[in-house]
C-alpha cells in the first residue's frame, strides 16, 4: 500500500473543509474496509497524500427515530444496524441488505456511509494501475472498456453509463458529436432519432460524411480488435436519409424572434451558424462572394469527393424550405460594407474562411498556378489542355485533390512533392492512397526551391531542395533544407498546394483595427465566437488559419449558440441525456467493418462521385459494431437499491438529497456529490413489508450477482402497492416502474409472477458473458411475487 | 498534514501500549493497519497476514469486543481501544491454552492450522456475547473465516461439543 497521512477529524465539517482545502489530495476514509482494498490493490491511477477519518467523530454512530422516519449515522457499522430490532422492524430490508454484505468481521468494521460511496467490483478496474498501465479502463479516465469482451459477472445486463471522461470517437471529434449515441439510434434501426441527435452537433452529415477526415475513427476502441467502425459510412447513409427526408429535417421555425442574423461567407461554417440560428428562429441572410452557397464544399472539394448536386440540395434546403436569405455574388467590403450588414441586423457572423494564396516568394513563383483557383475553375480546364507533365506541390488534402483532378482531366504524369515524409504527411491516408493508386508519383521529404523556365517564359521544371526536418522541436512548423542537396523535376505545369491564407481586408480599415490579429486572422473568441465589438461574431478558417471544415462547424454551432443567447433566444440547444447506453454483442465481436463501394481505378471520373453510399441495412449492421463504450460495472452497494425502493433521503454536510437521486443519475454518488460533500445521516421512512434478495456464488463474502429491493402491499392476495428495484444489473439501481405499474391490483399467482419477471426485463441486452443474469433476474422477481401471495417455490441455485 | 506527532494508545491483550504516529524510525506509519503493528512491532504473530484484503478471516482479532479483519483497520485509527489476539487467550503467567484452544487441539479442529486463530478468535468473539449459541449462529459467525483445507466440519462440531460441555458444566 502506498504510504499516506492520517488525520482525525472531530466533526463532519473540519474532515468537510480539509478535504475542500486539500483540491483532491485527501481522502475520507470510514470503516475503511473498501478504501484500503482499492489502496492495497493501487488501482488508481494517483494515490492520497493523507486520509482524514471520520471513525472518531463523535455522536456519528447511531440509530434514532420518530414517528414517520428512521435516522442513521453515517458511522453506524452495518453490524449495528444488522441487528438493531427497530430497523428490523421498520426497515426490514435494510437490516437485510446490511446483514448481507461481506462477512461478520467486515461489517463489524464497515459503515453505511462507506457502503454507499464504495467503488466497483470489476476486476478490469481493479487490476492494479502501476502494473504496467495496460488496463486503463475508462472509469479510471482510460478510453476502453474491456469488460465489453471480457468477464463480466459484476456488470450491467441494461447497458452502460457515460464517464465523466467522454467518448473516445466523440472527444476525437471537433465538433464533439455524440457519435456512440447517434449509432445506438442506428442499431435500432431509429434513423429520425438519431439525426436529431446528429443535428445537435452538425446540420450536414451529407457532407462531413463525404469530406472530413474523421477523427473520430483514429480513437475508436475497435481499432483494438480490428477494423474501427466505419463512421464515415454509416454517417453517410444518415446524410442521405435526412436529405431524401428534407421537408422534415429543414423546416421553417415555428415562432419568429423578430431579430436578424447576417452570416458572411456561405462556407461549411457559416451555413451552421445559419442552420441553428434559423432553427431558433431568427432571420437570416447569408453573404457570399461566388455565385452558389457552399464555399469550400462548393468550389474547394472536387464533383467526386463531394457531387455539387449534394451542395445544392443541402443549400436549397436551407433557402427554401427552412428560410434562409442567401444573397450571392455580393462581396463584403465592396459590394457592400460590413457597417452598412451591422446596421440592418442584432448580429453579425464572419465565416469567412482562407481563400487567399500565400506568397512564398520562389523565383518563378508567378508562372504557377495556386490550388484552390485551380479547384475552382476545374471546369474551364475541362475545356483547355492542361500540361503533359503536372507537378503538385503540398502534401494536404487539396494537393491530393489536385493531383487528382489533373489525373483525371488527362495529364500525362502527375508528380507531386511535399516536405513531408509519407507518414507525416498531413492528408488522409485513404486520399493518399487513392492518389498513388491512379498513379500520381509522390516524392517525399523536398521543398520548394526555385521555378526554373524556359527563355519564353514557359515552365520546365521545379528545383526542389532536401528537407531535413518539417517541424521544430516545440512541434511548430518550421521547415529545415539542405541547401546543397537538391533534385529537378520536369514539369510544364506546376501548381502550389501549400495552403491558403486568410484575408480580412474586407472588413475596411476601421473594423480591421479592432478586430484584426497580428497574424492576421480575426480576433474571437474559440468556444463563443464572439469578438471584442459588440455583436460582431467569427468562427473558422478566419480566426484559426486554414482548418478542417469540421472545425468551422464546431465553430459556426458554437456562435450560434452565445448570438442566440445574446439575443435573448432559448430552445434550440438543449441537449439531453439518456442514462443508459446500449451495444450489440454480437457486432462488437466483428473485427470486420463494411466499406463503402469504390469504383475501380479505370471507372472513375471527374464528373461522378467514386463511392456509392451503404444501404441502411448495411449502415445498420456497421452501427452494431460499435462498443458504445461506456462504463458497464455495476455499483456493488447492497444498500443503494433498498434505499431507493424505500425512499431515503440522504443527508451530507451540504443538503439532503434523495436517494434516488444521489444513487441513480449519475455513474458514481462521487459525481453527485460536491467536492468535500460527506454522508452524514441516513433518513428512512418507517415502512413495513421490505425485503432484500441477494443472488450470489456463495453467501458470505460475495457481491451480489443479482439483487432486490423490494416491498409488497398484499390484500386478499392481491397486490395493493409495490415497490421494485434492481440491483447489480445496472451501472445503478434499476428501478421497475413498469413492473409496479403491471403487478398493481393482480392477483397472486405463478403466471402473474412470471409475467413480472418478463416485463421486468423486456429492455435488458447482456453482454457478452453474463446473459445468465437475466434467467437469475427473472428468477429473484418470480420469487418475490411468489413469497408475497405465500406460494412457496424452489428458488433457480446459482451454480 | 498532522504538524506534530500524534501519540496513541492501544491496549493488547491487557497491556498498554504507545505508539507514535508519523513517518520515522520507531514510529508506527500513519498508512500501516493493525494486523502489521500486531505481527512487526509487539511481534504477536498468531494473527496471520494471508488475503489482506477482509475476504479470508485469517487476521481476525478482537476490537472492543468485536472481531474485526486487523488487515483493513489502521492502526491509527485505534486510539484508545482495546485488542486481544490469539496470544491473551491462554494463560500469560503458565501459557496454559484456553479451554476453546484445548478444546481445537484435542479434536484437531484444524489441518494445517493457518487459519486457525482467525477462526478461534471469531468464536472467542461470537462466545463472548452469546455463551450459548445455535449451530446456526455459529455457522454465520464463522462465515468470513476461510479454510482451504476444508476444517469446517471439525471446527463446528468441536465448538459444539466444547459449548455442550461449559454448560454441563455450569449446570
Amino acid at each position: 500500500m502506498k504510504k499516506f497521512d492520517h488525520i482525525k477529524a472531530d466533526s463532519y465539517e473540519q474532515a468537510s473543509q480539509i478535504i475542500r482545502e486539500s483540491h483532491g489530495t485527501i481522502d475520507p476514509i470510514a470503516g475503511g474496509t473498501d478504501l484500503l482494498g482499492t489502496y492495497k490493490d493501487r488501482l488508481l491511477t494517483t494515490y492520497p497524500k493523507a486520509v482524514v477519518s471520520l471513525k472518531n467523530i463523535e455522536g456519528s454512530q447511531y440509530i434514532k427515530e420518530d414517528n414517520d422516519n428512521l435516522y442513521i449515522g453515517a458511522g453506524t457499522t452495518l453490524k449495528t444496524i444488522a441487528e438493531d430490532e427497530t430497523v428490523q422492524k421498520y426497515a426490514t430490508a435494510v437490516s437485510e441488505a446490511a446483514h448481507s454484505v461481506a462477512s461478520p468481521i467486515i461489517r463489524t468494521t464497515a459503515t453505511i456511509g462507506g457502503n454507499l460511496c464504495q467503488d466497483v467490483r470489476c476486476w478490469y478496474y481493479r487490476y492494479p494501475n502501476d502494473v504496467g498501465g495496460r488496463l486503463n479502463c475508462r472509469r479510471k479516465g482510460g478510453d476502453t472498456c474491456y469488460a465489453i469482451v471480457g468477464e463480466n459477472r459484476y456488470h450491467s445486463i441494461f447497458g452502460g453509463m457515460s464517464t465523466k471522461s467522454a467518448a473516445s470517437c466523440q472527444a476525437a471529434c471537433p465538433a464533439g458529436t455524440n457519435i456512440a449515441k447517434y449509432m445506438d439510434y442506428i442499431r435500432q434501426g431509429d434513423f429520425e432519432a438519431a439525426a436529431q441527435e446528429f443535428f445537435k452537433y452538425n446540420p450536414m452529415p451529407m457532407m462531413t460524411s463525404r469530406i472530413c477526415p474523421h477523427l473520430c475513427t483514429d480513437d475508436c476502441n475497435q481499432n483494438t480488435y480490428g477494423d474501427p467502425v466505419n463512421i464515415p459510412a454509416v454517417e453517410r447513409t444518415l446524410g442521405d436519409y435526412i436529405l431524401e427526408n428534407k421537408d422534415r429535417f429543414y423546416k421553417a421555425p415555428e415562432k419568429l424572434t423578430g431579430k436578424k442574423a447576417a452570416i458572411i461567407g456561405a462556407g461549411p461554417g457559416g451555413l451552421t451558424a445559419a442552420f441553428y440560428l434559423r432553427q431558433a428562429g431568427h432571420d437570416v441572410t447569408v453573404y457570399d462572394a461566388h455565385e452558389k452557397p457552399g464555399g469550400v464544399l462548393q468550389y474547394g472539394i472536387p464533383h467526386y469527393r463531394l457531387p455539387k448536386s449534394i451542395v445544392d440540395e443541402f443549400c436549397n434546403a436551407l433557402k427554401d424550405n427552412m428560410g434562409i436569405q442567401f444573397v450571392m455574388n455580393t462581396m463584403v467590403g465592396k459590394d457592400i460594407s460590413v457597417e452598412d450588414i451591422r446596421a440592418n441586423n442584432d448580429v453579425v457572423y464572419f465565416g469567412t474562411g482562407a481563400w487567399s494564396q500565400p506568397i512564398l516568394g520562389l523565383d518563378g513563383e508567378n508562372l504557377t498556378q495556386f490550388g484552390l483557383n485551380f479547384l475552382e475553375e476545374v471546369n474551364t480546364y475541362l475545356q483547355k489542355a492542361i500540361g503533359e507533365e503536372v507537378l503538385v506541390c503540398g502534401g494536404g488534402n487539396v494537393a491530393m485533390d489536385v493531383a487528382l483532378t489533373s489525373k483525371r482531366l488527362g495529364a500525362k504524369k502527375v508528380k507531386l512533392v511535399c516536405l513531408e515524409q509519407r507518414q507525416e504527411m498531413p492528408a488522409d491516408e485513404s486520399e493518399i492512397q487513392m492518389a498513388e493508386e491512379e498513379g500520381v508519383e509522390i516524392y517525399n521529404g523536398w521543398g520548394l526551391g526555385r521555378i526554373v523556365s524556359d527563355e519564353n517564359g514557359h515552365v520546365k521544371a521545379l528545383e526542389a531542395k532536401r528537407c531535413l526536418s518539417v517541424r521544430d522541436k516545440e512541434g511548430r512548423f518550421n521547415p529545415t533544407y539542405d541547401e546543397e542537396d537538391t533534385m529537378l523535376v520536369d514539369s510544364d505545369f506546376i501548381i502550389l498546394a501549400t495552403g491558403q491564407k486568410v484575408d480580412v481586408s474586407f472588413l475596411g480599415d476601421k473594423l480591421s483595427q479592432q478586430l484584426k490579429t497580428n497574424r492576421g486572422l480575426i480576433d474571437a473568441d474559440i468556444e463563443s465566437g464572439k469578438t471584442k465589438q459588440d455583436g460582431y461574431y467569427a468562427g473558422g478558417d478566419a480566426v484559426t488559419g486554414p482548418n478542417l471544415a469540421i472545425r468551422a462547424i464546431r465553430a459556426g454551432r458554437n456562435a450560434a449558440r452565445s448570438m442566440n443567447h445574446d439575443l435573448g433566444g432559448t430552445s434550440a440547444f438543449e441537449e439531453f441525456k439518456e442514462k443508459y447506453t446500449h451495444f450489440n454483442v454480437e457486432g462488437v465481436e466483428n473485427p470486420k467493418q463494411n466499406k463503402l463501394y469504390e469504383k475501380p481505378v479505370e471507372e472513375r471520373t471527374l464528373a461522378d462521385e467514386d463511392r456509392q453510399s451503404l444501404d441502411q441495412q448495411t449502415a445498420v449492421e456497421e452501427a452494431k459494431r460499435c462498443l458504445h463504450c461506456a462504463c458497464y460495472a455495476v455499483n456493488a452497494s447492497d444498500l443503494t437499491p433498498v434505499l431507493v425502493m424505500m425512499n431515503a433521503s440522504i443527508k451530507t454536510t451540504q443538503r439532503t438529497i434523495s436517494a434516488k437521486e444521489l444513487f441513480t443519475t449519475h455513474l458514481t454518488v462521487q459525481d453527485v456529490l460536491h467536492n468535500g460533500e460527506l454522508v452524514t445521516e441516513i433518513i428512512v421512512p418507517k415502512t413495513t413489508g421490505t425485503h432484500y434478495d441477494k443472488r450470489r456464488v456463495r453467501d458470505a463474502i460475495d457481491f451480489a450477482i443479482v439483487s432486490l429491493a423490494e416491498r409488497f402491499v398484499v390484500e386478499d392476495n392481491v397486490i395493493k402497492d409495490c415497490k421494485l428495484v434492481f440491483g447489480g444489473v445496472a451501472p445503478v439501481p434499476y428501478t421497475l416502474e413498469k413492473v409496479e405499474e403491471y403487478l398493481i391490483g393482480k392477483e397472486i399467482n405463478t403466471e402473474v409472477a412470471t409475467k413480472a419477471g418478463e416485463i421486468a426485463l423486456e429492455k435488458a441486452t447482456p453482454m457478452s458473458g453474463n446473459e445468465y443474469k437475466i434467467f437469475m433476474a427473472k428468477d429473484v422477481i418470480y420469487q418475490a411475487v411468489c413469497r408475497a401471495g405465500g406460494i412457496e417455490q424452489e428458488e433457480i441455485p446459482v451454480l | 498534514m498532522s504538524e506534530q506527532i500524534e501519540s496513541i494508545s492501544i491496549t493488547v491483550n491487557g497491556k498498554l501500549h504507545k505508539f507514535l504516529i508519523g513517518d520515522f524510525d520507531g514510529c508506527i506509519s500513519p498508512s500501516e493497519v493493525l494486523l502489521d503493528t500486531l505481527r512487526d512491532h509487539l511481534h504477536l504473530t498468531a494473527a496471520k497476514r494471508s488475503c489482506e484484503h477482509g475476504a479470508c478471516g485469517c487476521c481476525t482479532v478482537i476490537l472492543d469486543g468485536e472481531p474485526v479483519a486487523s488487515c483493513m483497520v489502521l492502526t491509527a485509527d485505534c486510539d484508545g481501544k482495546s485488542v486481544i489476539t490469539l496470544e491473551g487467550l491462554a494463560d500469560p503467567i503458565t501459557g496454559e491454552l484456553s479451554p476453546l484452544q484445548r478444546a481445537f487441539a484435542d479434536n484437531s479442529a484444524f489441518q494445517c492450522g493457518y487459519c486457525t486463530p482467525g477462526i478461534i478468535m471469531s468464536t472467542q468473539a461470537l462466545l463472548m456475547k452469546n455463551p450459548n449459541p445455535t449451530e446456526a449462529e455459529l455457522t454465520e459467525a464463522l462465515s468470513g473465516n476461510y479454510c482451504r483445507c476444508i476444517s469446517h466440519y471439525q471446527v463446528i462440531r468441536t465448538v459444539m461439543m466444547f459449548i455442550e460441555s461449559i454448560n454441563e458444566e455450569a449446570v
